[in-house]
Order: structure tokens, then C-alpha cells, then sequence
């Protein structure tokens, strides 16, 4: 008496290949060519001050060309600080004072030699709140850069729109290049000023928190564009939102109470930190 | 239930004494305003006519005593060179405190000196450029129509330096910020972005300025004194409306007392319109 | 002192940890009944075991559930993440180990009334699911104390699983001429079989384990498994 027996399932050969962690070069999202090769900016043994607080303590540091680099960790932890010295806006600040190297690919920026105008054409800021030019068109504030400068032999209406199109503006604003550039909504003033940032062609963005204070389509229009951007510019910048630092950066750095206490891809940063502060900071376990 | 109830009655009646009580002084303090504007009308609006804009003193005791347009032109010329010395000498020092001396000590000393300075009694300034410019016969003729604005530029150099420190630090640190990120250095930053955000409020404040020093008749009085023909020159004696006003009202002839309350009432509508002009131009501000 | 931030998360996230190691007692439950009737040959255990699966797969669909709505609401990270990850991939082991059960008592009703042709193979089977279920429970206590080397250890006990199924088959082989001896030896060797898989989930489950503490995922065996028909 033979009765078929349907076994359940069939049983799948084990894969053999060992599956470790992801390389530390993964990028986030599908990789896009490069169009124009960035420079690499290095930190050497950085330390600022504000009058006597030490708010940022000895960080090394090197930003990737053509990524994208975040900067986190909680309030007060000096990332904001490190930004800042990017590209010497730390030293505006009265009482401020800097010690240690950024390296621009060679070029020292703190260097005896180097004029701190050149230096900041070339390393670019978007601040945390948009900031038009209130007296100025959208057409102005796009090239206050050059005109403020006065900067000769640039046609300004291509780089205008090359800056807009650059900036993902230019389809909502081509028609009104004369109108007030403060009429436009948030999220909009602040494609402007990335707008504004990059028809100077610097070599480097800095974000200081460019989307905290956007509604949640302005700030994904944003990341959009940051993703496209970083075929052009090396980018760095300083997030309070770990989801945008996790969909955004190819590499992530944590800082905390003026230290740098672990950079790595942000795909290891987000599923296997090394650090235990990280761990704990990246799921949200403080107190 | 007892969050939804009416205010209790005790509470009512507070409410409107309190409200009666801040009317009744508002009304106290208008009444004096009221009363000198009704008093210039009443005396004044008798002696406007067009002869009274049109034509100069004729410095007649008895007759025609003629109108007042050389005070009315002094009082502009004098004015307006006032401003054009005070104004951007305001505005630059008022920069300087604001864009390179929010810190320093010299800054905070200059900051003193400004405040002492609007403090200065007017004849004080007068009696100043008398010594120093008059007296020493510097520049020719002894009194002089722009002796007389250089005193009152001296009034109105530290009331348009303060209006505009206060207008320039409204400006926002982000604007200042973004322009230097792009690479523009501290002067440009000044000159190109924050002055012209700032220029609003900046010309009310020395519009202001200008009202005041319109009505000052001290300084005048020992630098460009009286004079009835009207002078495009301002290089020698200027007459202005101050001055003729100071002049006409202690006269016995009637016509003249008359005359002084007409050009009394021509200032202050003169100071009205600068005011309002003033007024217009706030509104147009980025910085509300 | 300032809350623990994530309370909710760290909740939500034990909760569903205790459920998912709660499958493995379930499954403990059944692999203990259905041995209980290979041995006495009860059908109506074996039958029990059967319709008893039900609940283990209702737990699967419970934690499954529960790690998607949380995947969807605390957006976890890092460790949590990976715990989640190895949540979903335990909580399948755990309801193929279920099914394995089944199997084995679908075999009972089949192998007949009469007594068991070779003791020595019912032996054999009987020992292998004494071990399958210490692995089954060194695989959950392995994981409740997040003990790599603990987790790690269960190679070792598998290798007597699975020398027991190479034994059992040996045996299988040399059961009989006649066709109902053959028939019930088969029938043992699938049994067997499904004992052998039993043991290599709960190995499974103690690379989860590894990968939550190390966060690399990696074979505890290097080389390959004999599968059945290689000899050894």
C-alpha cells in the first residue's frame, strides 16, 4: 500500500560565500558620473575657540571629493564649529581663534599667505535659514556673488540660469528673474541661495543645517538636488535629522562634545557602528 | 465652569476706571500739542497770503512789511547743506560702530562721545563755530549763511549718527553672514549689502534729524544772523525762518508780530511735510 | 534624572523578542509530542501535532506583523535594526522547524502498526531528537543573552545530529528485502531528515545571534555538508 507523501518543501543548497560588512566606499544611492572633479578637503589636528571655551578639540578629519559628508551628534558637540572653520567664518566671531590645518587638496587655508576672500569663493555656505538679499531681484541675489565682487568678463545671464537650472529653480522662476528674491516660499529662498552658492564655482558646499527650517517636500526637493550636486562639489554638511544624514551622505562623522569619535560609510554608521557613544547616539538611547 | 464665566463685575469696574484713567491722560498730554497748534492758526493763518511766500522782508519799519520768502529759502539752503555734511559723515561713523567696533574700545568711546554730544545745548554749537569760524574771519565775510549750516550740522551729526547705528543693527547678522561666504570682503559687505537694506530707516532717521535742525534759531543766531534779501550764496549773511521769527516778535508794530506768528506756522508745516516724507519712506522698509 | 529616550522602541522591540522566542518553546512543545508518538506509535498525538501547527504559524504572522509596523514607525537603526533582521530571519526558522514537525508526524500514520522493523534505527532517530532539542533551547538561550560563543557552540552539537542521520541512513539501507520493510525504512530516513533540518534551524538561528552581537553575518561551518547520498 503505497501512499504519496508530499513533503513539504525542498530543500535550498546553503550559499557558501561568506558575507561580511559592506566596503567603506559605498555610496549612497546609484552613483552618478562625475561631471567636475572636486578637491579633497583635509583637517589636521583642528582646535577653535570662542574666548576660553575649547569648543572643538584636535579633529582630524578628511572629506571625501565628490561625496557627500555629514556631520552629526547632539547640540553643542562643535560641529557646527568645524564647519565654520572650513571655510574661516569662525574667525568673523569676536574672540574667536583657530589652531591646526584644513587643507584645500595642497593649500593650506590658514596659511600666512592665503587671502581669506579667495578662500571662502572657493569653499561655498548654505545657511540654516534662507537668507536672500531682501533688496535684491531673484536675478540680483543669484549674482551678487560675481557682482558684489566684481568679478569682469562672466556673461551673468548664463550663469544666472545655469546657477537656477543647477539649483533645480529655474523652471519655477524663469519667468519673474526681476521679482523680489524674498517673494519666493522657503523651500524655494533657500534653492536660491544654493543658487546664489554656486554661480561663484567654488570647489566646496558647506550646509549648515540647510533644511531644518523647511516643510518636508522643500526639504526632499533639497536632498534631491544635494545628490546631484555632488557630481560637481565635494559637499559637507552638518544635519540634526539622522534620516536625512542616512539617505543623504556617503559618509558620516560623529561628533560629540568637541571630538571626533567615529567617521565611517554611512552604511556601517547606520547598521554596525564601531564606537559604543555612536551606538547609542544613532538609536536615539540617551538618558 | 468656573473658567467660562464672565469677568465679575469688581473686574469690570476696574477695567473701566483703569481705561478712563489712561484716556483722561492721553487727553492731558494732547492738550498742550492742541493748544499751541490752535494758537498758530488762529494767529498765524491771518498773515499767509501770496505775497506773504513770494516776497522778502522789506526790513520797513512802517508800510509794507513784506513777506517772508528769504527766511523760507535760508531756512532750505541752510538746512539742506546741513544735511549734506551731517548725513553721510552720520552714517559712516555709525558703520564703523556697527561693522568694526561692536566690541572695541575706541568704538565704545566714540559711542560716549555721540551721546554726550546730543546732549550739547544748541547755542553751545553756535557759540562754537562763532569763535572758530566767525570771529577768526576764516573763509571771508564774518557771518555766513554755511557757517550757520555747519553748526547745525554739528547739532544733527550725533542725532543722525545714533538713528542710524540703532537702524544699522537691525540689519540681520545673516545677511551679513551670506555675503561674506561669498567671499566679499568686511567694507563691500558694509557698503553693498547692509547699507541698502538699511537705507530706509536710515534717511527716516535723518529726515528727523533735518526736522529738528530746521527749527533751531541759537546757532543761527551767531553764525549767519539776519539778513531780508534772499541769498543763493550762503557766503554771506543768510536769513532763515528762526532767526526772523526771533526777530519779528518782540517788535511793537503789529503787522510784524503777525508776520512772526505766519512764518512760526510756515515752520512747523514745513516740519510736518519733512515728517511726513519721512514717514512714507519708513514704509518702504526691509527691515519691519 | 532626565527619562530613557526610545522607551517605546526598547518596549515595543522586547516585546516582540519574547514572542519570537516563545516560538521556539512552542516548537519544543511539538518536537516533544511528536517524538512521544514515533516512540508509542499514537496517532492521534501525531494528529494533534498536525492541527498544533497552526499556532505556530500564527505566532510567525504575529512577530512578522509587528517588525513591519515597527520598521515603519521607529525607523530603527544599527543594533536595533539589526535585531529586527534577525527577528524576521529566526522567526522563519522558527516556523520551518514547525513544519519539520509535521512532517515527521505525517510519517507516523504511514509506517504502519506493526512494531517497528529495526529498533536500532528508532533508537537512533529517538536520540536525534533529544538532541535537535537541546539545540533548540542552547539556540534560545544563546539568543536571549545576545552569547556569540554560546550561539556558536551549536555547530558542535549539530555534528552529532548530523552523524546520526548518516548512521540512520547506513542502517536504512540494510532493512530488508521486502517491500514493507523498505517502505517503513524510507519513511525513517525522511523523519530522520526532517530531525537533521530541525538541528540546522536552530544553527541558523545562532548565526542571528552572531550577526546581532558582531554584526557580521557569516556560515558557522566552513566547507560544504554531506548531503544525503554522500557516503561518510
Amino acid at each position: 500500500m503505497t501512499n504519496t507523501i508530499i513533503m513539504d518543501d525542498q530543500l535550498p543548497t546553503r550559499p557558501r560565500v561568506s558575507v561580511s560588512a559592506p566596503s567603506p566606499s559605498a555610496s549612497a544611492g546609484t552613483p552618478q558620473p562625475i561631471e567636475r572633479p572636486a578637491p579633497a578637503l583635509h583637517v589636521g589636528d583642528l582646535h577653535a575657540h570662542y574666548g576660553d571655551t575649547h569648543a572643538v578639540k584636535g579633529v582630524t578629519i578628511d572629506y571625501a571629493p565628490n561625496e557627500v559628508t555629514a556631520m552629526i551628534g547632539p547640540s553643542g558637540c562643535g560641529k557646527s564649529t568645524v564647519l565654520r572653520c572650513l571655510n574661516r567664518m569662525h574667525e568673523e566671531i569676536a574672540g574667536a581663534h583657530v589652531t591646526g590645518s584644513v587643507r584645500l587638496d595642497e593649500t593650506d587655508i590658514y596659511g600666512p599667505e592665503v587671502d581669506v576672500v579667495a578662500v571662502r569663493r572657493a569653499i561655498g555656505m548654505v545657511f540654516q535659514k534662507p537668507n536672500p538679499f531682501p533688496t535684491m531681484s531673484i536675478y540680483d541675489n543669484v549674482a551678487a556673488g560675481l557682482k558684489l565682487n566684481g568679478v569682469k568678463g562672466v556673461d551673468l545671464d548664463e550663469r544666472v540660469e545655469q546657477s537656477l537650472r543647477g539649483a533645480g529653480l529655474w523652471d519655477e522662476v524663469s519667468d519673474r528673474l526681476r521679482a523680489p528674491g524674498i517673494g519666493l516660499s522657503g523651500g524655494q529662498q533657500q534653492r536660491l541661495c544654493i543658487a546664489r552658492t554656486i554661480a561663484v564655482q567654488p570647489d566646496v558646499i558647506l550646509m549648515d543645517e540647510p533644511c531644518s527650517a523647511l516643510d518636508p517636500i522643500a526639504t526632499l526637493k533639497v536632498e534631491e538636488l544635494i545628490a546631484q550636486l555632488k557630481t560637481r562639489f565635494t559637499i559637507v554638511i552638518v544635519t540634526h535629522n539622522l534620516q536625512q544624514a542616512a539617505r543623504v551622505a556617503d559618509s558620516t562623522a560623529f561628533f560629540l562634545l568637541g571630538e571626533l569619535v567615529e567617521h565611517a560609510s554611512t552604511d556601517q554608521m547606520f547598521t554596525n557602528p564601531g564606537d559604543e557613544r555612536t551606538e547609542r547616539y544613532v538609536t536615539g538611547r540617551f538618558g | 465652569m468656573t473658567a467660562l464665566t464672565l469677568a465679575s463685575p469688581r473686574r469690570r469696574a476696574t477695567d473701566r476706571l483703569m481705561r478712563s484713567l489712561l484716556a483722561a491722560g492721553t487727553l492731558v498730554a494732547l492738550l498742550p500739542l492742541g493748544a499751541i497748534v490752535g494758537y498758530l492758526l488762529s494767529k498765524g493763518l491771518g498773515a499767509w497770503s501770496w505775497d506773504f511766500f513770494t516776497t522778502d522782508p522789506t526790513g520797513n519799519f512802517l508800510g509794507d512789511p513784506g513777506g517772508i520768502r528769504s527766511a523760507i529759502v535760508g531756512t532750505v539752503e541752510m538746512v539742506a547743506l546741513a544735511a549734506a555734511l551731517s548725513v553721510p559723515l552720520g552714517w559712516g561713523v555709525a558703520l564703523y560702530l556697527v561693522e568694526y567696533g561692536r566690541q572695541g574700545r575706541f568704538a565704545a568711546t566714540v559711542r560716549y562721545f555721540v551721546d554726550v554730544m546730543t546732549g550739547v545745548p544748541s547755542i553751545v554749537f553756535g557759540l562754537f563755530v562763532y569763535v572758530t569760524l566767525v570771529v577768526s574771519g576764516l573763509g571771508g565775510a564774518s557771518f555766513a549763511g554755511w557757517k550757520g549750516s555747519v553748526a547745525l550740522a554739528l547739532l544733527m551729526l550725533p542725532v543722525v549718527t545714533r538713528s542710524a547705528e540703532v537702524v544699522l543693527r537691525l540689519v540681520p547678522d545673516a545677511l551679513r553672514e551670506a555675503a561674506l561666504a561669498l567671499g566679499t570682503p568686511r567694507w563691500r559687505v558694509a557698503l553693498k549689502v547692509v547699507l541698502p537694506t538699511a537705507l530706509p530707516g536710515l534717511v527716516t532717521g535723518s529726515l528727523l534729524a533735518v526736522a529738528r535742525a530746521a527749527g533751531e534759531t541759537a546757532p543761527l543766531l551767531f553764525t549767519a544772523t539776519i539778513v531780508n534779501a534772499t541769498s543763493f550764496s550762503l557766503a554771506d549773511r543768510t536769513n532763515s525762518l528762526p532767526v526772523q521769527i526771533y526777530t519779528d516778535i518782540g517788535s511793537p508794530n503789529d503787522l510784524l508780530v503777525q508776520r512772526a506768528w505766519g512764518a512760526a506756522l510756515a515752520l512747523v508745516a514745513l516740519i510736518l511735510l519733512t515728517t511726513l516724507v519721512a514717514r512714507l519712506f519708513s514704509r518702504r522698509s526691509h527691515l519691519s | 534624572m532626565a527619562a530613557a529616550t526610545r522607551q517605546q522602541l526598547a518596549e515595543e522591540l522586547g516585546h516582540i523578542e519574547a514572542q519570537a522566542l516563545g516560538g521556539l518553546d512552542l516548537v519544543v512543545g511539538q518536537l516533544d509530542r511528536t517524538l512521544e508518538a514515533l516512540e508509542t506509535q499514537d496517532l492521534d498525538l501525531a494528529a494533534l501535532v498536525v492541527a498544533d501547527d497552526d499556532r505556530i504559524d500564527g505566532r510567525y504572522l504575529e512577530v512578522h506583523q509587528a517588525l513591519l509596523s515597527l520598521l515603519a514607525r521607529q525607523a530603527p537603526v544599527a543594533g536595533d535594526l539589526r535585531l529586527v533582521a534577525a527577528l524576521l530571519h529566526a522567526m522563519k526558522d522558527i516556523e520551518r522547524m514547525g513544519d519539520q514537525c509535521v512532517n515527521i508526524a505525517k510519517t507516523i500514520p504511514l509506517a504502519g502498526h506493526e512494531p517497528p522493523r529495526s529498533p536500532e534505527i528508532v533508537d537512533c532517530v529517538l536520540r536525534m531528537g533529544a538532541v535537535a532539542r537541546e539545540e533548540i533551547l542552547q539556540a534560545k538561550a544563546a539568543f536571549a543573552a545576545r552569547d556569540a560563543v554560546l550561539a556558536e557552540d551549536l555547530v558542535r552539537r549539530d555534528r552529532a545530529v548530523n552523524a546520526l542521520n548518516r548512521e540512520v541512513f547506513r542502517r536504512a539501507l540494510d532493512a530488508g528485502a521486502d517491500e514493507e520493510a523498505r517502505e517503513w525504512a524510507m519513511l525513517q530516513v525522511m523523519a530522520a531528515r526532517a530531525l537533521e533540518r530541525i538541528g540546522d534551524h536552530a544553527v541558523d538561528i545562532g548565526e542571528q545571534t552572531a550577526f546581532v552581537v558582531t554584526g557580521l553575518f557569516r556560515e558557522f561551518t566552513d566547507g560544504s555538508q554531506p548531503h544525503v547520498g554522500e557516503g561518510a
